[in-house]
């Protein structure tokens, strides 16, 4: 997959700051959560420990109140009447109306006799009366009803009962025994709880959570002092409160995640707030971190493309970055800018020598000739240095002067070389010079600017020239400088058809024609050079100056 | 019980004197009241299942019952020739609603008193006073005892079912006893002339005496103020 080196950066900083700041917050809230949920569940065991605890003092009280009841003598009066009369329901009438008066007197809801032997004797239970101010009477019961009257729980009717037993002595001798009972009431319990009797729930005070399922949850707990389980999709403890004999037993159960609801509320939203921060953070610096990498190479990847743009290779500029490879790569990149430029200006000098050797090798063809090129273009520099032209004009004018007469190769030695007068023929082959030096540096590369100066040095200022018969301005500067200088260099070297005329000679004529054939203004800074700069630049030659015929047919 | 031996000898002497008889009259004067009273639910009442307010009490008028609760006698002997009416229907103390009724009962000595059971459960009726003491045993509704009661005194009678239940009887020496009405007014009638000294006795707040001397044709005056508590134990106990 292609991506940007900016995206790829900002991915690999960003990724795995952000999955690993993620993760260890996941793992945080996990754990502080969990914490939360330990100290809760101990909090919470505690409490019913406490609860279990209170309910047992509780009993105890009421064990108290109860032996305080077995000493009543008119009970045990009462117990002894109704041992000795059994049958009678006057006698049963007589202690349902003791016990009911002592249920009333000690805040009780049900109170049995029974007989050494645990059978049951006479009881009252609390029963709830319609027309009732109270709502509520001690009334008789059958003790034919009841099958178990010890300490315990006691169902009855639907009803659960807490009961306590107390024996009741006369004269060291046991005459019965009684047993109290309060009405156990779930809905005064203040935690939710469940009755079981020997593993199976019977009464809770959870709404809405069926009886069966509730032991099959709570069958696997067993006999536990306290268990963990799963009611509703919801986390519970429970911890038994308090047992009774004959297998009951009161459990309570406690929701913890209720209890740990809020404060897990509050923890969510803590580590959302500092995971969004901290992901932003991490975006943020991801950015910086990624800006950092990649502008500098942006910088140098923006240098290469202006670099293929324009061709040129420049120089990377601007402060040394701070990163030990970037700063590398711009040395490199410099110092291979740097070799291929030298590169080029070493192509484009060979170009010059070459330029250069192909001028002298034109010279070189006709003795007349010899030191023509060279010398067209030493004064052509000068003249343009007068004319304060820029730098680059002066090269152009140097190089386009060396190459002005290349277009000489395309001409046979016989015409060029020919001693005596042109014919028609000949002159019009000689006039193809420009032209053809044209066609010549035209295909070669880095020689388009001199084509000016090689095709058009031998346009007249009045139009009368050729190739193209241009005027005045029309003809680039190059051409103009080049046709004064050659016209002059013509004159003032021996031909094979004519000697060399003097110095003052051919100035006149220069100046003659200034305007006519010649640009006035070059003609005027021509004449305007000092003397030492006319001198022969290569004194050598000069014995084999000769003066071109053909050159002063040019010329006149 | 303290008796003053002079006291004796006038009344016997006037009583030998006298075939007139004249009446002892007096006000009973109480301004506190001195009775705590129950009032425990009847038997019948939770058998028909209704609710009973406990611990009202339906006198009205606190200090009549305290003043219909004194009794007045007069100290001594019963008179040679003066023998309790055998006719006259035997006393009763009966046990209904779980409670004595009545609760207060005066009888001379040598008087039988029955003790009806009228509730529907067993009662036992029994004494530990020094004047009578008994114990009937535990009898049903319908059932009767009876209790001759020999000797002067106050008799307090109890059951063993029911703690809360309590009877007095007053039994006095002769058959010349009165109990004050709500008002406070007594009349003590064919008293011979003599010295007397005339006892009111109150449950709570015990005996108080006053001699008097009865002339032929003179009805003779003996107000009584029952004091409070303090002032009781300082002067009469």
């Amino acid at each position: 997959m292609t991506t940007r080196f900016r995206t790829r950066t900002f991915l690999l900083c960003f990724v795995p700051f952000a999955v690993l700041l993620a993760g260890s917050f996941w793992m945080i809230q996990r754990f502080v959560e969990s914490t939360v949920r330990d100290g809760l569940r101990v909090s919470l065991r505690a409490n019913q420990v406490a609860i279990a605890n209170i309910h047992a003092k509780g009993d105890l009280q009421n064990s108290r109140f109860l032996k305080v009841a077995g000493e009543n003598s008119a009970l045990k009066a009462g117990i002894e009447l109704l041992l000795s009369n059994p049958k009678s329901a006057a006698a049963r009438r007589t202690v349902e109306d003791q016990l009911r008066e002592l249920g009333e007197h000690m805040g009780f809801d049900f109170l049995l006799v029974s007989a050494p032997n645990g059978a049951p004797l006479a009881g009252v239970v609390r029963q709830p009366v319609q027309d009732a101010h109270n709502g509520s009477q001690l009334l008789p019961l059958d003790p034919a009803q009841l099958d178990h009257a010890g300490k315990g729980l006691l169902v009855l009717d639907g009803r659960t009962f807490q009961v306590a037993s107390v024996a009741i002595d006369q004269d060291d001798g046991n005459v019965g025994s009684l047993s109290v009972g309060e009405y156990f009431n779930f809905a005064e319990l203040t935690t939710p709880a469940v009755l079981l009797h020997n593993g199976t729930v019977i009464a809770s005070n959870l709404p809405n959570l069926p009886l069966t399922s509730l032991t099959t949850t709570l069958a696997d707990c067993g006999d536990r002092a306290e268990c963990d389980l799963r009611l509703h999709g919801a986390n519970w403890i429970s911890a038994p409160m308090q047992s009774w004999g004959g297998g009951y037993v009161l459990r309570s159960l406690e929701n913890v995640d209720e209890a740990v609801a809020p404060i897990q509320a509050r923890l969510h939203k803590l580590f959302l707030t500092l995971s969004i921060a901290a992901v932003l953070i991490a975006l943020l610096c991801s950015i910086a971190s990624a800006r950092s990498i990649v502008e500098p190479i942006a910088a140098v990847v923006s240098n290469l493309r202006h670099a293929a743009r324009t061709g040129v290779l420049t120089e990377f500029e601007g402060p040394p970055s701070s990163i030990l490879e970037i700063r590398e790569l711009a040395e490199i990149y410099n110092r291979a800018a740097a070799s291929v430029r030298a590169a080029g200006e070493d192509l484009h000098s060979a170009y010059l020598e070459f330029v250069g050797s192909l001028a002298s090798a034109l010279d070189a063809r006709d003795g007349y000739t010899s030191g023509h090129s060279w010398r067209v273009s030493h004064l052509s520099c000068a003249i343009a240095s007068a004319m304060e032209l820029s730098p680059d004009d002066v090269e152009r004018i140097r190089v386009g002067a060396l190459l002005h007469d290349i277009g000489k190769i395309g001409i046979a030695d016989s015409v060029l070389q020919k001693p005596g007068r042109l014919t028609e023929e000949e002159w019009i082959l000689i006039k193809q010079h420009p032209v053809i030096g044209r066609r010549i540096l035209e295909g070669v590369q880095g020689f388009a600017s001199y084509l000016g100066a090689v095709e058009l040095h031998h346009e007249n200022w009045d139009g009368t020239g050729y190739p193209k018969g241009q005027s005045g301005t029309e003809t680039p500067i190059d051409a103009r400088i080049i046709h004064v200088v050659d016209a002059y260099d013509a004159m003032t070297t021996d031909r094979s058809y004519r000697r060399a005329m003097t110095h003052e000679r051919a100035v006149s004529i220069l100046r003659e024609n200034a305007g006519r054939q010649f640009d006035a203004r070059v003609v005027a800074i021509f004449l305007s050079l000092p003397p030492a700069t006319l001198m022969r630049p290569s004194p050598a030659l000069q014995d084999r100056v000769q003066v071109d015929e053909s050159e002063m047919a040019v010329v006149g | 019980m303290r008796c003053k031996g002079p006291t004796v000898f006038v009344l016997l002497a006037a009583l030998a004197l006298g075939t007139s008889a004249e009446n002892i009259t007096g006000t009973i004067l109480i301004k506190r009241k001195l009775t705590k009273r129950s009032v425990t639910p009847a038997v019948s009442v939770y058998q028909r299942g209704a609710t009973v307010q406990l611990g009202k009490d339906t006198q009205t008028d606190p200090l009549a019952f305290e003043r219909s609760r004194v009794v007045i006698y007069l100290e001594g002997a019963a008179p040679a020739g003066v023998v309790p009416a055998s006719t006259a229907p035997v006393p009763q103390v009966a046990q209904l609603d779980r409670r004595f009724s009545p609760d207060l009962l005066v009888i001379s000595a040598g008087s039988t008193v029955s003790f009806p059971n009228m509730d529907p459960i067993f009662h036992n009726i029994f004494s530990l006073s020094k004047a009578k003491s008994f114990d009937l045993g535990s009898y049903d509704q319908g059932q009767n005892r009876k209790v001759m009661f020999p000797k002067a005194g106050i008799v307090d009678v109890y059951c063993h079912l029911h703690p809360n239940m309590e009877a007095t009887i007053v039994v006095t020496p002769n058959r010349w006893y009165a109990r004050a009405d709500g008002s406070g007014q007594y009349r003590i009638p064919d008293v011979p002339p003599g010295q007397y000294t005339v006892v009111a006795w109150h449950k709570y707040a015990g005996f108080f005496r006053k001699s008097i001397t009865l002339e032929t044709g003179h009805d003779a005056v003996a107000d009584f103020f029952i004091p409070l508590e303090e002032d009781a134990n300082q002067e009469s106990r």
